[in-house]
């Protein structure tokens, strides 16, 4: 569940939920995707940033995601959770993107770069500098493992949602996620200069 | 419990989804297994730390785009469902044209009229007469905001929604409509609207006292998507005069802990 989503949940039961109005979208009232918009964009957008580290490249994939929403609204099942549904829209996205910029190189090949990202603001503070070695050891997670990571530490999924997305067991994402914090510390621990043990 | 199983368990261990046996289990078997309790204290710690990458804001224009989108696409299928077809209109589109509340239903006649009306008057040739043009522009877009007005007065939500949404086409709305604008923006009971009317706000944030109005407007806000959607403006705006309210905001005990952090980073970057 996104994080905007649970904050829903707790204060505004009165509002109607994601789920209700992706199905008001796909009956034709494609004005409440605005509602739908504002409620998640920052969260895709940081989505994005973590998997790409470009700001700019994160913009254009939250607009990917709302034009294929759009298009691909007569096919929403209202009895699925609007967030898994999203996020699969999202993934395929991503991996386009990935596809547009390296033309045909297999994707496993295309996940060992290090994405180059922009400036961001905040960074030139002392007080960020471990942020800026966490994002580093991040970006250089091989993708798969980076967005295994992301989906389960920011995204606020379910294991269970995380393994439906994936379309595998639940319990190969949690040895996923074990091995891909494991190489994560790993990195991190490098990059500060110590050892991981 | 052995050294794999401790791996397979371990991100239900970081989200604390264990049940008490199997929570006992890694405790005893990390206390007699210094390997596994190095590694989970590395993990752990690497965990804890993947909470420090800030929560960043997209600028304003991804929003500008989403919107141009949203239109163009609301505008294909209205035209779509304009052009005469054999079968029946779609119920749905039949019910957008059917105007249940007298106020909406004459304006909206107005509306149109004004429209074809103008519709001649280029068609005859008419156009030359730039001044004459430019006042016709200019009733169409009264009217335009007078249909608005009407409609945030409206009880349904739906169609405060959609008074907004005709509010926000106009190119240089009058004193009356941004008052409206930012009296729903203040008092309207649907956090939707509200949401909305911040949106719409926006378009409009170089008409004088829009800029100081949605400054003020942060202290009198409950619902915390509407905070957040008004301190994301106020930041990409860099109002300067939203410093003050951000800091006012961000010393109220009972703000919800999310809204505080979005708040606390906007001021980082506003000072």
């Amino acid at each position: 569940m996104s994080h905007e989503n649970s904050k829903r949940e707790k204060i505004g039961r009165m509002s109607p939920t994601d789920n209700e109005l992706m199905e008001q979208v796909r009956d034709g009232r494609v004005e409440k995707l605005a509602v739908i918009f504002e409620r998640n964009q920052t969260m895709l957008f940081n989505f994005f940033l973590r998997l790409t580290g470009n700001r700019a490249a994160s913009e254009d994939l939250v607009q990917e995601v709302f034009i294929r929403i759009l298009k691909y609204r007569a096919g929403y099942q209202g009895d699925s959770r609007f967030n898994v549904w999203m996020f699969q829209i999202a993934r395929n996205a991503h991996v386009d993107y990935l596809r547009k910029r390296k033309g045909a190189v297999a994707l496993d090949d295309q996940f060992s770069e290090i994405p180059a990202h922009d400036p961001l603001p905040g960074e030139t503070y002392e007080a960020d500098q471990e942020a800026a070695l966490i994002r580093q050891a991040l970006d250089r997670l091989p993708a798969r493992k980076r967005e295994i990571l992301v989906l389960f530490r920011y995204q606020n999924l379910k294991l269970r949602e995380i393994a439906d997305l994936l379309d595998c067991h639940v319990g190969t994402v949690k040895v996923q996620v074990h091995r891909a914090l494991k190489d994560l510390s790993r990195i991190y621990f490098e990059l500060q200069g110590g050892k991981a043990s | 419990m052995n050294c794999e199983t401790i791996q397979e368990k371990f991100a239900d261990y970081l989200t604390g989804d264990l049940d008490d046996e199997s929570r006992r289990g890694i405790q005893d078997h990390l206390a007699a297994c210094p390997s596994c309790r190095a590694e989970i204290e590395n993990l752990t710690a690497v965990w804890a730390k993947l909470d420090v990458l800030p929560r960043e804001q997209p600028s304003g224009e991804l929003r500008h785009r989403f919107y141009a989108m949203l239109e163009d696409y609301r505008n294909a299928l209205d035209a779509d469902a304009k052009e005469p077809r054999p079968t029946a209109i779609p119920a749905r589109w039949r019910e957008r044209l059917t105007f249940r509340r007298p106020a909406f239903a004459a304006a909206f006649s107005a509306f149109v009229l004004l429209a074809g009306v103008a519709g001649g008057w280029l068609a005859g040739g008419g156009a030359g007469h730039s001044a004459r043009l430019s006042s016709l522009q200019r009733e169409v877009q009264d009217m335009r905001q007078t249909t608005a007005l009407s409609l945030l007065n409206q009880p349904a939500a739906s169609d405060r929604l959609q008074g907004i949404s005709y509010s926000a086409a106009v190119r240089n709305p009058n004193a009356k409509t941004l008052e409206a604008l930012i009296n729903t923006l203040n008092t309207d009971s649907s956090p939707d609207v509200r949401l909305a009317a911040v949106e719409a706000l926006y378009l409009f944030r170089n008409q004088p006292g829009v800029r100081d109005s949605l400054a003020r407007s942060l202290a009198v806000q409950d619902s915390p998507l509407v905070q957040v959607a008004l301190i994301d403006l106020l930041v990409e705006i860099r109002e300067s005069r939203a410093a003050a309210a951000l800091k006012a905001l961000v010393k109220n005990d009972k703000l919800n802990p999310d809204v505080k952090k979005v708040a606390e980073q906007g001021l980082k970057q506003l000072i």
